[in-house]
């Protein structure tokens, strides 16, 4: 916090130079954390170590420019890097021999305790260690990259872990350092917007983040403050003004956010399956309320404003049952098309208002943004939850990703989980099922599907048809009860048969429907309710199909007011649909309810049917889509009924309803909603609303378009009358060119398919690309998997060779050289798995420093086959060892080469070396040891390249020279040598030959020491 | 806002702001909500920033996490200390990853460590064992268990190592659009 609380800290130059002088600092770092080690809240938890101190160390940073604040905040931090700054420094100490010696041992004697079934998982666990700690190397990407660090920083706590890790301490700060700055960089460059939503992205912990957006802020407004302008001044107050505005506003968006506490209890209790319904429910609304909005202010409004009460004709009075009807009183008012006027308002001081364009452009440009929003959504939802989504993921999607975190009700919970196994059990078992189905089986499945669905089909058409038939009775009765002219409640009462009939069908077809599932077999529940919606939606639209072409066809031109009639249908539809809803989730839902509890169990508590609901919703939502022109306040019904209709579900859901059983994949369920809500429903209604407006003609006697052709000839007669305005010249144009001229249409249609198929090229290349990454990810797998196998085999191929050559050189030669072939043997050995896994050393090898403080030299070549062997056994299961060959002769030579191994294990592994050192003054019993240990140190100290090292232990050299085994030894620094300088396999084989032909050790010892007088002659 | 702004100066809400999913009334919510856990511990002025940590057992009562069979893997991952002994930034910290607005990367990276059990970071079969048991109540056979698990490996596993890395689990991820919504506890 420190660095945002000081607003000072900004302009202050040291402050923002302290980034680049890190070294600097860290040893004021140092004394100042060391002062707080004893800080009861020290973190124990080394996990967390490199990110922890840098934390520590990047907030001290700033402490120079800071205030008090920035002093408060250091204090909190310091705990944690001043455990850090300790545990560096314990480290560090170990290869300066500032600790006692065995200071180490406790951990060793740890390690040797476990049981060599460990060492495996030791190795693998070292091995991956590597490119998870650094990731960040290969991906540029900001939300990628920063993952290396958290990773470490959550990585276990563990000693193994921390031995593991105490190597390369250094680089890993290193590496951290260097991604933090690159981060932070990266960040600066970026814009405030992207920034914050990189920060945000970051995966790490809130604190790190501070940290990181901390450093971001104090570089970007060090840059800024170079160039001390009044202009970045101000720009950046006004941009902080901006932002806190938007996220006002995002704040005001959600107190008004609706129904947020009953979204959570549904989600709690039934989960996001059951919820996207509710969310749907919410969308629509959203829908109606804005068309309510544009139809109430740029229609109504006006018309109330000019004529504020209706006409009503004398004798219509309101009765009540208009509510239900929508006839009678309220077809004279500006509920329906009838009650606007067709004449040009605001005569004597209003601002003059064109009632016809108004309703014209008002109808027009709800529908296209409706379109805009339907097609948005649409796609959105198609690109991110359908086209993504693979059917291939069974098992690994349940487990992984279908829990619902949401759900927070107990028995739901508990619920969910006897739900999840039985699937589990289920798609176990369905593995094998599907296999053994027989044809005839098949055949008669495909046989109920064909059934069912002409069955489904039929029922569609029937009622299609009786629907229509109905509307024809309807007409002809309508047409005589006008000719009567007699009002009565009964024959108003009347109109409500047809949107009785619809809505009976409407809610009972589809629960036959539902019954259809039990005879059939789908292998995928999904494609059952694919099948459910697919005969749903049949039904429903071609019921309004056929309500459509009958308003267009008889209605049209058969009444008067034609328009107002057709509002009323629509009107009388919408209501009698709400109630039949309602209807529908009372004996859907709590008769099924009582009925299985209390009657049959074996039915049990229903589920709450989404699909069909949502069909229910939709249904709804294309009667006021259609009915927007024909009753342009029919959206406030609409509000009303999806309003009532929410707590009604919620309600009906929480007393009647228990969770699905099946965790559906609601997120392409959704999809299909919306796709279906767009095309058979909104196309629907844009169409028939579009056919009205350019071919029908409209009413003579009522409505805003009287007296017109068409109702589009409303633009062409303001066209007429603009044409005499010079101003608007332009828009007669765009008239006369591009909406009436056939050519434009053309054109734009020509380029639109193009532009489509190109698209569609674009993506079948991707869909080819994809593929085919997907291929080499597999690919990459394989080849991981093959090299492995091919090394392993190189391996052990090897390892015959040189047994075999080993065999050829025991007849050659004599019993007596047997120690030096084992040693040897043991060597190549342990080089080989050197080059395997180089971390198998670090456990085996410490066990053999704690013993061999205590024993001979014997005992410590004996060691060394021993675990040479082990490892043998451990990795290359097998292979053949000559155990039983051991030697009983103790020449210095094994202890000699036992040492290089020793060596060029503690080349492998830097860490090991202080107990190794610390041994020198322990052991001082044989003669042949001490000089073993000069040998290996000597060893070490060249691989350790350090000049410092060098020159005593050359030094040695006279000293040790007369001994025999010190010519062995010389040898083996020879060897140590040249492997050093090469790679470890080539010299493996180059060495054998000189060892095994010379025989004799002098040669070799004579040779190693031209060799070692060469070099020393080289380095000095 | 007037009185409620004592408990954070306006600097600090802005960090918050900023590094988390969430706006300012949500995270003076959010701090209610922690400190209704336990208000005789939480302070009501956190602009001196005090040093508050709550217990595990604390965090793990609170109604969105109690029945919620990972809720000691959430709060040991997004916790500090990795106990599940939560401050007030972690306490933000973890429902900014499980709100509406995190991005699939995130969530699928805390996922990934949430059943990580083990933190070695890859779900191996022990891992994968201990989510199955946890997500049915110990009642499949261990045949069954060893069964599922193979059966996720092998479908999920890309590269053939036998376990399934972070970007093994993102691929998963990315073919399960559910899990946006999943993965979310409304607050």
């Amino acid at each position: 916090m420190s660095h945002y609380n000081n607003t000072g800290g900004y302009n202050n130059t040291a402050y923002h130079d302290s980034d680049t002088l890190e070294i600097d600092r860290s040893p004021s770092r140092k004394s100042q954390s060391q002062s707080h080690h004893s800080n009861p809240h020290g973190n124990p938890y080394p996990r967390d170590d490199g990110a922890a101190g840098e934390r520590g160390r990047s907030d001290l940073l700033q402490l120079p420019g800071g205030v008090q604040s920035s002093y408060d905040d250091a204090q909190e931090r310091v705990p944690w890097g001043g455990w850090q700054e300790g545990s560096w420094r314990g480290r560090d100490s170990i290869p300066m021999g500032l600790l006692p010696p065995r200071s180490e041992s406790p951990r060793w004697q740890q390690h040797d305790l476990n049981h060599s079934g460990y060492q495996i998982d030791q190795a693998t666990h070292y091995d991956t260690m590597p490119p998870v700690r650094l990731p960040s190397a290969t991906s540029g990407h900001v939300s990628m990259r920063f993952r290396g660090s958290r990773k470490m920083s959550l990585f276990p706590v563990g000693e193994a872990a921390l031995g593991n890790l105490g190597l390369s301490e250094d680089d890993i700060r290193n590496e951290m350092e260097n991604e933090e700055h690159n981060l932070v960089q990266e960040l600066v460059a970026m814009s405030t917007r992207d920034r914050i939503k990189a920060i945000r992205d970051l995966p790490m912990s809130f604190d790190d983040k501070k940290h990181i957006r901390g450093q971001v802020l104090a570089l970007k407004s060090f840059k800024k403050s170079r160039q001390l302008n009044c202009f970045s001044d101000c720009s950046t107050t006004v941009s902080l003004a901006f932002r806190r505005c938007g996220a006002n506003m995002t704040l005001a968006r959600q107190t008004l956010e609706l129904w947020r506490g009953t979204m959570k209890e549904v989600e709690g209790k039934f989960g996001t399956g059951v919820l996207s319904y509710f969310k749907f429910l919410k969308w629509l609304l959203m829908f109606n309320i804005f068309s309510f909005l544009v139809n109430f202010g740029f229609i109504t409004i006006p018309q109330l404003i000019y004529h504020p009460t209706p006409d009503i004709p004398a004798g219509v009075s309101f009765r009540g049952l208009e509510i239900l009807t929508g006839a009678g009183y309220f077809s004279h008012t500006v509920m329906y098309y009838g009650g606007y006027s067709n004449k040009t308002q605001g005569t004597g001081g209003w601002p003059e208002y064109n009632m016809q364009l108004a309703y014209f452009f008002t109808i027009a440009a709800y529908m296209v943004l409706c379109g805009a929003a339907l097609i948005y959504s649409m796609a959105s939802s198609f690109r991110k939850k359908y086209v993504l989504a693979d059917s291939g993921l069974g098992g690994a999607w349940q487990l992984l990703c279908s829990w619902d975190f949401s759900v927070t009700n107990e028995k739901a919970v508990r619920q969910r989980k006897n739900n999840l196994r039985i699937q589990l059990k289920e798609s176990l078992s369905e593995k094998v099922q599907v296999a053994l189905l027989p044809l005839t089986e098949r055949l008669k499945h495909y046989g109920v599907f064909l059934g069912t669905w002409l069955l489904s089909t039929g029922m569609a058409l029937g009622c299609g048809a009786s629907v229509y038939f109905l509307c024809q009775y309807d007409t002809s009765r309508t047409r005589k009860s006008a000719d009567k002219a007699s009002g009565s409640l009964l024959e108003e009462a009347a109109t409500l048969l047809l949107p009785f009939v619809v809505s009976l069908i409407n809610l009972v077809v589809p629960l036959f429907y539902s019954l259809f599932k039990k005879i059939e077999h789908y292998s995928n529940p999904r494609m059952q309710v694919y099948a459910i919606i697919v005969r749903n939606v049949i039904l429903k639209m071609s019921i309004l199909a056929i309500l459509c072409y009958y308003w267009m066809k008889d209605v049209a031109n058969t009444f008067s007011c034609w328009e107002s009639i057709v509002g009323q249908a629509l009107y009388r539809l919408v209501i009698m649909d709400f109630l039949f809803v309602m209807l529908g989730s009372f004996f859907g839902e709590f008769l099924s309810n009582v009925i299985g509890t209390k009657c049959i169990q074996s039915l049990g508590v229903p589920e709450f049917d989404v699909a069909r609901n949502v069909l229910d919703l939709i249904y709804a939502q294309t009667l006021a889509w259609i009915g927007i022109y024909f009753s342009p306040l029919l959206p406030v019904i609409q509000i009303i009924k999806f309003f009532i209709l929410f707590y009604l579900k919620k309600v009906s859901l929480t007393q009647n309803c228990q969770p699905p059983r099946r965790a559906g994949r609601a997120a392409q369920m959704q999809t299909i909603f919306i796709a279906i809500l767009f095309f058979p429903s909104f196309v629907g209604a844009l169409s028939m609303v579009a056919y009205t407006v350019w071919t029908l003609p409209p009413s003579d006697k009522c409505g805003p378009f009287r007296g017109l052709n068409t109702t589009f000839s409303a633009i062409q007669i303001w066209m007429d009358d603009l044409n005499g305005v010079d101003a608007f010249q332009w828009t007669v144009w765009i008239y006369q060119h591009v909406i009436r001229s056939e050519i434009f249409y053309f054109l734009v249609s020509l380029i639109i398919l193009v532009f489509i198929y190109i698209f569609r090229q674009i993506t079948q290349g991707r869909q080819l690309l994809i593929i085919l990454l997907r291929q080499q990810i597999v690919n990459e797998g394989k080849d991981k998997a093959f090299l492995l196998e091919k090394l392993q085999t190189l391996q052990k191929s090897k390892q015959n060779k040189q047994k075999k050559k080993k065999q050829v050189r025991k007849r050659q030669e004599n019993e007596s050289s047997t120690g030096m072939q084992q040693a040897l043997i043991a060597r190549q050995r342990l080089e080989q798995e050197n080059g395997d896994s180089s971390s198998s050393f670090g456990v085996p090898m410490p066990s053999g420093h704690s013993v061999s403080t205590t024993s001979s030299a014997m005992m410590q070549a004996m060691l060394a086959r021993q675990y040479a062997e082990d490892q043998d056994v451990a990795s290359y299961r097998g292979v053949p060892f000559p155990a039983d060959q051991t030697p009983a002769s103790s020449s210095a030579l094994i202890q000699a080469m036992q040492a290089r191994q020793r060596a060029e294990s503690q080349n492998e592994d830097e860490f090991y070396r202080a107990p190794v050192q610390s041994q020198n003054p322990v052991n001082a019993l044989p003669s042949a040891m001490i000089q073993v240990m000069q040998a290996r140190q000597r060893a070490e100290s060249e691989q350790e390249e350090d000049e410092f090292y060098r020159a005593p232990i050359h030094s040695e050299h006279p000293v040790s020279s007369t001994s025999s085994a010190m010519i062995q030894v010389m040898q083996a620094r020879q060897r140590a040598e040249e492997e050093e300088s090469e790679c470890y396999r080539a010299p493996a084989s180059s060495q054998h030959p000189d060892a095994s032909g010379t025989g004799s050790a002098l040669i070799q010892a004579m040779l190693a020491r031209q060799q070692v007088e060469e070099e020393y002659g080289d380095r000095y | 806002m007037g009185n409620k702004q004592t408990i954070f100066t306006a600097q600090q809400l802005d960090a918050y702001q900023d590094c988390t999913f969430f706006t300012r009334k949500e995270i003076l919510r959010l701090f209610d909500r922690y400190r209704d856990l336990a208000p005789q511990l939480v302070p009501l002025d956190y602009t001196d920033q005090p040093d508050v940590r709550l217990p595990y057992e604390l965090i793990g009562s609170m109604p969105e996490l109690k029945d919620n069979p990972f809720r000691q893997r959430i709060a040991e991952v997004f916790s500090e200390d990795g106990e599940g002994n939560m401050t007030l930034d972690d306490f933000l910290d973890m429902f900014s990853v499980l709100s509406e607005m995190a991005p699939r990367d995130l969530k699928a990276y805390y996922a990934f460590k949430i059943y990580d059990f083990n933190n070695d970071d890859f779900l191996c079969k022990s891992d994968l064992e201990k989510t199955l048991n946890k997500l049915t109540r110990n009642e499949l056979t261990e045949d069954e268990v060893r069964m599922v698990c193979e059966k996720v490996i092998d479908e999920a596993d890309l590269d053939n190592d036998g376990r399934l890395s972070l970007e093994d689990f993102q691929h998963m991820i990315v073919r399960a659009p559910d899990f946006l919504s999943t993965f979310h506890i409304r607050i």
